[in-house]
């Protein structure tokens, strides 16, 4: 079912006219991504609102990608992790006075920290056990974050968390945010191309096998659980110094819930769709209350429509057509000519949500 | 000690009204093995119906029976449109149905009472207290409740073990084409099983609405103690459900009382523990 998954795509099919000449397409992209501030008319509007913001969402969301995708289990827990980090931050400077830079590392570290927690309580579950107990952790988080008053301030959280220079302004703020997304981006493609992120498909498809092969399988999902962290507490310091203060409201439900909206809307399985996701997100967020107050049923709509009709995302449409305008073609041909060969077996669209298969 | 007790029994009713909501939750898991996130918007759903219901009528059964029946045609609904296709696709279905729970939330609180909190009415007659040995006076209406909740777990467990029809369930379970192959109509099986599962949500949640008032956000925070109550007690088995019901309930009360501040993060530790413990549950099956 996931046979070509592992392998980079131009070692399984001959090489396409994407697999060619993609990165001028991704060239063209970072071009615009940069140009970002000098192309929109309200740069004070859109550069928060939109752009910082769809980029930490983009990289919580790329975390549960990763993890969805290279170990095949979905976390509901990554916002969780970005909010611990987030907490972190306002922790160490609200409450401790700590300089800027040291708070940063030690939040970096407080989040994976709390991923590897979360991996040591959930690694041995499986499939929609590990959704279930992501969520439910998350939400002891979110209950403790509201009614702790000594750490978090309980409900009116931890303020003001300032930018330093300078980083006050708002475009160096976009651009560095935009680095640390780029950065994060590469370093997901390079562990998941490593011989690390091979031995994790193996153990996403086969977890038998990769321990009768003397992996320890257990200790590779932590890693990996580990790893997402990390990515996700970027994001989250991203977010706290974005929002200028933390509160629970960061981690409740409704936040973890837009995580998983970004993922699936962008492409579940793709590392780059989820900023197309994020940006749609964070679209419907600024500007569907202009016509509606119920923004929250079209984003769940939305969320629906892309479940049922293309479950691989935004990112996976192109290939989805391609495989109609295939199909129909091969329809075509055979009914123009006697029919040679069975027209390629139609994959299961499902197959973008790994079902956790590792039972 | 009579403190000790009360809080006891306290725990108790709170946990009739859990094991109500997540009975219906494990007894669709145990059979189609899917899980469905829209469970607390059921909840919470069936409760606002039989707020209205009750309130109109002055007639709490009939509240009751329309919100489980609402709850149970809206699940109809959702699993023929939106599951049916993907029912070997737990992931599919578990996002699809956050999905719905989602757009439930949003929807519930447009209503005109949905941003406040609501309760509802009980008639007068069981307003009343009753004296209990050893705890003194206790309402009449938590007996009542946590009496229900007895009843309607003996009879699921009794249903599908014991009846022809449950056992069709259980063989649609273990083999859905075999089934089908010896005559029974699988999807006519599930479909039902889909509403009884839903519609208990709805009944939980007037029962609920009824002791504690139904506030915005209580979709998910009921979702979520299901979710720990089926995991607690092990996934599909009616009477796991109803001990990860009881322990779910009795810690949190007595967190409530001893350490308030911690009460949630100490329900939730009683899941991490079985889980080390026991991955699959108290009474959870291990799947092959």
């Amino acid at each position: 079912m996931s046979r070509s998954k592992g392998m980079p795509a131009s070692l399984v099919e001959p090489p396409t006219f994407w697999s060619k000449w993609g990165w001028i397409g991704w060239v063209v992209v970072l071009a615009l991504a940069f140009a970002f501030p000098y192309l929109v008319d309200r740069p004070r509007f859109w550069l928060p609102n939109i752009g910082v913001k769809s980029l930490w969402l983009g990289i919580i969301a790329m975390s549960l990608v990763f993890l969805n995708r290279y170990v095949g289990l979905l976390s509901l827990a990554q916002m969780t992790i970005a909010g611990i980090a987030a907490y972190g931050v306002g922790y160490f400077t609200v409450t401790l006075g700590l300089p800027g830079p040291v708070a940063i590392a030690l939040a970096l570290l407080a989040g994976t920290v709390a991923g590897f927690l979360v991996a040591l309580i959930a690694a041995r579950t499986k499939a929609i056990y590990f959704l279930m107990i992501t969520l439910a952790l998350g939400q002891v988080f979110y209950s403790w974050a509201s009614q702790a008053i000594e750490v978090t301030n309980a409900r009116r959280g931890l303020a003001p968390i300032p930018r330093t220079e300078p980083f006050t302004d708002i475009s160096m703020f976009y651009w560095a945010v935009l680095a640390c997304a780029v950065i994060c981006f590469l370093l997901c493609r390079y562990v998941a191309k490593s011989s690390f992120g091979l031995a994790l498909e193996g153990i996403r498809d086969s977890p038998e096998r990769m321990a009768a092969l003397g992996y320890r399988v257990n200790r590779y999902r932590i890693a990996a659980i580990t790893f997402a962290a990390f990515i996700a507490s970027v994001g989250g310091i991203i977010l706290v110094f974005d929002r200028a203060q933390v509160d629970p409201d960061v981690v409740s439900l409704s936040s973890t819930l837009d995580i998983l909206v970004v993922a699936v809307i962008g492409g579940i399985g793709s590392l780059g769709g989820v900023f197309v996701g994020a940006i749609i997100l964070t679209l419907l967020d600024n500007f569907a209350q202009d016509f509606t107050d119920r923004y929250m049923t079209l984003t769940g709509i939305v969320f629906i429509l892309v479940l049922l009709f293309a479950p691989a995302g935004i990112a996976g449409i192109g290939k989805q057509v391609k495989r109609a305008v295939d199909r129909a073609r091969s329809k075509r041909s055979e009914a123009d000519e006697s029919p040679q060969q069975e027209p390629p077996a139609e994959q299961p669209t499902g197959e973008a949500i790994t079902k956790g298969k590792q039972q | 000690m009579d403190q000790f007790l009360l809080i006891a029994l306290n725990g108790l009713t709170l946990a009739a009204v859990y094991f109500l909501v997540a009975s219906g939750l494990t007894l669709i898991f145990g059979l189609m093995r899917v899980i469905t996130m829209a469970h607390g918007t059921g909840y919470l759903l069936g409760g606002y119906v039989g707020y209205l219901v009750a309130r109109e009528s002055g007639n709490w059964f009939l509240g009751a029976l329309c919100g489980a029946l609402a709850v149970g045609l809206l699940g109809v609904i959702i699993h023929q449109v939106l599951i049916r296709r993907f029912q070997d696709d737990d992931m599919r279905v578990a996002l699809i149905t956050l999905g719905v729970a989602l757009i439930g939330t949003d929807l519930m609180l447009a209503l005109p009472f949905g941003s406040s909190a609501t309760q509802v009415p009980i008639p007068q007659e069981l307003q009343v207290p009753v004296a209990l040995p050893l705890v003194g006076e206790y309402p009449v209406i938590r007996i009542l409740i946590l009496a229900a909740a007895l009843v309607v777990g003996i009879a699921l467990t009794l249903f599908i073990n014991k009846t022809r029809v449950g056992s069709i369930v259980r063989a649609g379970v273990d083999d859905s084409q075999m089934t089908s192959a010896t005559g029974v109509n699988v999807r006519i099986v599930f479909a039902a099983v889909f509403a009884l599962g839903s519609a208990l949500a709805g009944f939980a949640g007037v029962v609920g609405g009824t002791l504690f008032p139904l506030l915005p956000g209580q979709d998910g925070t009921y979702l979520l103690f299901s979710l720990v109550v089926v995991i607690v007690g092990g996934m599909g088995s009616v009477p796991g459900a109803a001990i990860g019901a009881a322990l779910v309930g009795l810690v949190s009360q007595f967190a409530l009382v001893y350490a308030p501040t911690y009460a949630l993060v100490l329900t939730f530790a009683l899941m991490v523990i079985v889980l080390a413990v026991r991955p699959q549950g108290i009474l959870g099956r291990k799947t092959a």
